[in-house]
C-alpha cells in the first residue's frame, strides 16, 4: 500500500517582478509503507523541497499530494496529515523547543490535545526506541549532536507516525553522531516497521535503503534498488552526485579492463570480487 | 567558556521545597515578600528569619547559596541603611558633625531596614533556586490564564519565554564563535573610544542578528512539522496538581503572619 | 622547515571550576613549511582547541607556540600580527558574513591589517578567484548567495590576509560531493601558489586521504599519532578502537589481507588501490576483458 502518493506535484516560488522559479517539474512518486526510502541529490536539485511536501509545509503549485488518502492541500486533514508524516530536519538545535529533553518530546502530543497520562506513557516510550530514555531530565544543549538528533527523532515518534522524513539529519553531525542516528531509524524501519525517508547526499547512507530515488533539478532521474543505482556510476556522476568507494573501486578496475560486476555495494563484496578475479589469474 | 553560564540559579534537589507546585510556591513568595512589611517590631522581624531559617533548613539547599544571591545587592543595602541612619531624630544622640547627626533611634532604623531588605532577598532566592525556569513560565502561564478572558496572550507569552530560555544558552554560545571569527580576522574589539567600539561590534551583532533570524524561521518550520497551532485545544504532559504539603505551606505561612500581626499589637514598634 | 610548532601546550577549559576540563594535555607537534597536516579525533579530542591556539585566539595555560620561531604571546600587543599569518576558517563560517557586499566582506581582514586601497583591492580579487567567485557576485550581499558561495566568500575573507598558516575547521560540513571536491582543490591550489602550511581538521577520513602529507591525531588532549597519511592509516585497528574510521578503500584492502591477498597497508585512496591492483592482477596474469 502506498502511504504518500505524489501526482505530478509542481512547486515554484513566485516573484512579484521576475519570472516564477520552478524548484519541481511535476514529480510522480509513491512510498510504499514499511519501506527505507533514501532521497538523494546535491544540494538545489529540489530534494528537501519535495520533502516538505510530505507533511503539508510546502503545498504543491500544481498536481496533488496524498497522504494515507488524504490530499494534503485540504485545510480539514492539515494536523492528521503532519501526525501521519512526522519531519525531523537538518540543525538538532533549532528544533528543540523546551531546556528539558522530556518536555520537548511532549510538544508534539501536546499540540495534539493528547490525554496528560498517554503522553507520559508515549514520551517514555519514544525516548527509549531512540536509546535516550536516561537523558529525559537533561539540557538538550549539553548533549552531543547525535543525541540531539535522536531527542528531535524521539520528539516525533511521541505523535505516532506511520511515516517518519527526515531532511539531512547528519549533515551536522560527526562520524560518531551519524552513526547513532542511522542506526536508530534503521532500528525503527526494522522492528516497528516505521515507513523511513531519508534525504541525504552522503552515498554510504543510501545504500542501507530498500529504494533510492534520485532527485535532479526538480525531477525524478533514477528509482531503484540501491545495487541497481549504484551501479550506473557515470550516471550519477553526471548528476553531481558519487558512488560509495568500494563501487568506485569496482568501476575504476572495470574500466582498467578487468571484469568485475557492476553491482558491488560493500566493502566485503568488493574484496570477495577481487579475491575471487585473482584465483582465475592463478587457475589461468 | 561562555557557555558554561547557567540560566536562572535553579539548584536541583527533592526537598519539599522542590515538589511544591510551582503556582503555589509563585503565589507564596509573593505573600512573603508582602509578609516582610508587616512586622514592625524587632520581636516580629525575629519571627521572620526564624521563618526564613526553617524555609531554607526544608529546601535542603547548602546556607552559602543563599549568601551567594545576596551578595551582589549588598553595596545597595548598605546605602540605604546609611541614608537612613541620618534621617531618623529619635533616642539619644551619639554622634554630629556640621548638619550630620546620629541618634541610636536612626540606628536601630538602619539596621531592622538593612534586614527586612536582605529577608526579602533571601526569600525570593529561595523560589529560583528550588524552582527550574520552566516550571516557572509553565506556573505563570497557568496562574495567568484567567486573563484570557481579556485577550490577553498568557500561551504565547509563555512560549516565549520558554523558548527564549532554551536558546539563550545557544545564542551565547554562538556569539562566542562569532567573535572567534571575526578576531580571527583581525577585528580589534577592545581598543578606541566609544563610538568605534560600538561600530567594531557590528561584525559580531550582525551575524548574531542573522543567525536568530534563521535559527527562528528553522525553529518555526520545526514547531509546524509537530503540529503547533497555538494554545488553543492543547494539553499539558505535567498536569499541576496541589497536594496536602502545598495546602500545609499555606497554613504555615497564616500562621506566620497572624503571630506577626499580634506581636505588632502588642509590642512596642521598632520604627 | 619548522614554520609553526607547540611546546607541551596545556590548557583547562573552566580553571578551578567544579566543571574544569582538561582540553590539551602537552602537546608538542611541528609543522613543516608547505605541509597540508591533517588533524584528526573524535569530538572533544582537542582538535579546535589546539587551532584557537594556534593564532592566538585562546592563550595556553602553560607551554608555548612558537610561530617562524618566537614564542606568539612573547609581545601580547603583538597578538594580531599572529593573527593575520596563522589564518582560521572556522566550521560553518558562512555564518560569520555581515558586510552589505561580498567585496566588502572579503576586505575586512586586509583592511584590519592596514594595507593600502590598491593592495586590498588586489587581494580580494585573487582571493575571489581563488575560491572561485565571479566579479558579478562581489557586488552582490553575502545574504542573497547559495550556501555553497556563502561557504566560499568567507573563506575567501580570510585567504585574503594571505595567510602564511591556513587552518580550516571541517571546511567540507555539509556539501554535496561536487562542493566538497571543488573546496579541497581550492585548498590544495592556495597552498601550491603561496607555499603555504594548511592545517585541515576533519571528519571525513577520504577528503583526509586524498589531501593529507602528514596526519596528527588527537586523542582526549594528547598527540597520539603523528606520522605520514600512509603510516597512520596503516594503523586501522588503532584508529577504529579510538572511534575513528579509516576511508571505506582502506577497509576493502584490510578484507583482502583477510583473505590472503597480498597487498600493501599502506592504501586508501580509490586511485593508488587501482593502480595496486592493477599491477597485483597483471602480475598473476588475470585475464582483461
Amino acid at each position: 500500500m502506498e502511504i504518500i502518493k505524489a501526482n505530478a506535484v509542481k512547486f515554484e516560488y513566485a516573484y512579484p517582478d521576475e519570472a516564477p522559479r520552478v524548484v519541481l517539474h511535476g514529480v510522480d512518486l509513491g512510498i510504499e509503507k514499511g519501506s527505507f526510502v533514501a532521497l538523494l541529490g546535491h544540494n538545489g536539485s529540489g530534494k528537501s523541497t519535495l520533502a516538505k511536501h510530505f507533511n503539508a509545509i510546502l503545498l504543491p503549485t500544481g498536481g496533488t499530494v496524498l497522504v494515507d488518502g488524504m490530499d494534503t492541500a485540504d485545510e480539514a486533514h492539515l494536523y492528521d496529515v503532519r501526525r501521519t508524516v512526522g519531519m525531523v530536519l537538518q540543525n538538532p538545535d533549532n528544533q528543540m523547543v523546551s531546556s528539558i529533553v522530556e518536555e520537548d518530546v511532549a510538544f508534539g502530543p501536546e499540540n495534539l490535545g493528547v490525554p496528560p497520562q498517554e503522553i507520559c506513557r508515549r514520551v517514555e516510550d519514544a525516548l527509549r526506541a531512540v536509546d535516550m530514555y536516561a537523558y529525559r531530565d537533561s539540557a538538550p544543549h549539553k548533549l552531543s549532536g547525535g543525541q540531539k538528533q535522536r531527542i528531535a527523532i524521539a520528539g516525533i515518534l511521541a505523535m505516532q507516525p506511520e511515516v517518519l522524513v527526515l531532511d539531512e539529519p547528519t549533515a551536522m553531525l560527526d562520524p560518531v553522531g551519524r552513526r547513532e542516528v542511522l542506526e536508530t531509524v534503521h532500528r525503527l524501519n526494522r522492528e516497528r516497521g516505521m515507513t523511513v525517508i531519508l534525504i541525504t547526499h552522503y552515498m554510504e547512507e543510501a545504500v542501507g535503503a530498500d529504494r533510492v530515488v534520485v532527485i535532479d533539478d526538480g525531477s525524478v532521474r533514477m528509482d531503484g534498488t540501491p545495487r541497481e543505482i549504484f551501479s550506473q556510476v557515470e550516471e550519477l556522476r553526471a548528476l553531481q552526485l558519487d558512488v560509495p568507494q568500494p563501487t568506485a573501486l569496482a568501476f575504476a578496475l572495470r574500466k582498467a579492463g578487468y571484469p568485475l560486476p557492476r553491482d558491488i555495494l560493500t566493502e566485503a563484496e568488493c574484496a570477495d570480487a577481487i579475491a575471487a578475479l585473482l584465483q582465475k589469474g592463478v587457475s589461468a | 567558556m561562555l557557555k558554561d553560564i547557567t540560566i536562572g540559579q535553579f539548584f536541583p534537589a527533592k526537598s519539599v521545597l522542590h515538589r511544591m507546585d510551582p503556582r503555589m510556591k509563585l503565589l507564596l513568595t509573593l505573600g512573603f515578600i508582602c509578609m516582610v512589611f508587616v512586622p514592625k517590631t524587632w520581636a516580629g522581624l525575629a519571627l521572620i528569619v526564624v521563618f526564613l531559617a526553617m524555609c531554607v533548613a526544608f529546601s535542603g539547599l547548602p546556607a552559602r547559596l543563599i549568601f551567594k544571591s545576596i551578595k551582589p545587592i549588598l553595596p545597595l543595602i548598605l546605602f540605604t541603611s546609611v541614608i537612613n541612619m541620618f534621617y531618623t531624630g529619635s533616642g539619644t544622640l551619639l554622634w554630629s558633625w556640621k548638619f550630620l547627626h546620629i541618634y541610636t533611634g536612626g540606628l536601630s532604623n538602619a539596621a531592622f531596614i538593612a534586614l527586612r531588605i536582605l529577608c526579602l532577598i533571601a526569600g525570593s532566592s529561595l523560589l529560583t533556586y528550588t524552582t527550574p525556569p520552566t516550571a516557572l513560565t509553565d506556573a505563570l502561564e497557568r496562574l495567568l490564564s484567567p486573563l484570557k478572558v481579556f485577550h490577553f496572550k498568557v500561551h504565547e507569552l509563555a512560549m516565549m519565554m520558554t523558548i527564549a530560555l532554551r536558546f539563550i544558552p545557544t545564542l551565547v554560545e554562538e556569539t562566542d564563535k562569532i567573535m572567534s571569527a571575526q578576531k580571527a580576522r583581525g577585528a580589534d574589539l577592545e581598543s578606541g573610544g566609544l563610538l568605534r567600539r560600538v561600530k567594531a561590534m557590528l561584525p559580531i551583532l550582525i551575524p548574531l542578528f542573522v543567525s536568530a533570524f534563521r535559527r527562528a524561521y528553522e525553529l518555526a518550520t520545526a514547531m509546524e512539522c509537530r503540529c503547533y497551532h497555538g494554545g488553543d485545544g492543547r494539553t499539558r504532559m505535567k498536569e499541576l496538581h496541589l497536594h496536602c504539603r502545598d495546602f500545609l505551606a499555606v497554613g504555615v505561612c497564616l500562621v506566620y503572619l497572624t503571630a506577626l500581626i499580634v506581636l505588632n499589637i502588642f509590642l512596642p514598634h521598632a520604627i | 622547515m619548522t614554520v609553526l610548532e607547540t611546546r607541551d601546550l596545556c590548557y583547562t577549559y573552566g580553571a578551578g571550576m567544579p566543571f574544569a576540563h582538561a582540553a590539551l594535555r602537552g602537546v608538542s607537534v611541528a609543522f613543516e613549511e608547505g605541509r597540508l597536516t591533517a588533524v584528526i579525533g573524535h569530538t572533544g579530542s582537542g582538535k579546535s582547541t589546539l587551532a584557537q591556539h594556534l593564532n592566538g585566539l585562546l592563550k595556553p595555560e602553560s607551554g608555548e607556540i612558537l610561530l617562524e620561531g618566537k614564542n606568539i604571546w612573547e609581545d601580547p600587543k603583538k597578538i594580531r600580527d599572529v593573527r593575520f599569518k596563522v589564518g582560521m576558517v572556522f566550521q560553518y563560517p558562512e555564518y560569520q558574513l555581515f558586510e552589505d557586499t561580498v567585496e566588502k566582506d572579503i576586505a575586512f581582514g586586509p583592511r584590519n591589517m592596514g594595507l593600502s586601497e590598491e593592495e586590498i583591492a588586489a587581494r580580494v580579487k585573487e582571493a575571489a578567484a581563488a575560491v572561485g567567485l565571479s566579479d558579478t557576485l562581489l557586488q552582490k550581499s553575502p545574504f542573497d548567495l547559495s550556501g555553497g558561495e556563502k561557504r566560499r566568500a568567507a573563506i575567501a575573507g580570510v585567504l585574503a590576509m594571505r595567510p602564511r598558516v591556513l587552518v580550516l575547521d571541517e571546511p567540507t560540513a555539509g556539501l554535496d560531493p561536487v562542493g566538497r571536491e571543488q573546496m579541497l582543490r581550492q585548498i590544495e591550489q592556495y597552498r601550491e601558489t603561496h607555499d603555504a602550511t594548511v592545517l585541515l581538521i576533519s571528519h571525513s577520513m577520504e577528503d583526509v586521504a586524498r589531501l593529507a602529507d602528514r596526519v596528527l591525531v588527537l586523542k582526549d588532549g594528547e598527540v597520539a599519532m603523528y606520522d605520514t597519511a600512509p603510516a597512520v592509516f596503516a594503523r586501522a585497528d588503532e584508529l577504529e578502537a579510538m572511534g575513528l574510521t579509516v576511508p571505506s578503500v582502506a577497509r576493502v584492502f584490510a578484507a583482502l589481507r583477510q583473505r590472503g591477498v597480498p597487498v600493501p597497508a599502506d592504501v586508501y585512496t580509490v586511485k593508488k588501490a587501482c593502480a595496486v591492483l592493477c599491477d597485483l592482477f597483471e602480475e598473476r596474469g588475470v585475464p582483461t576483458c
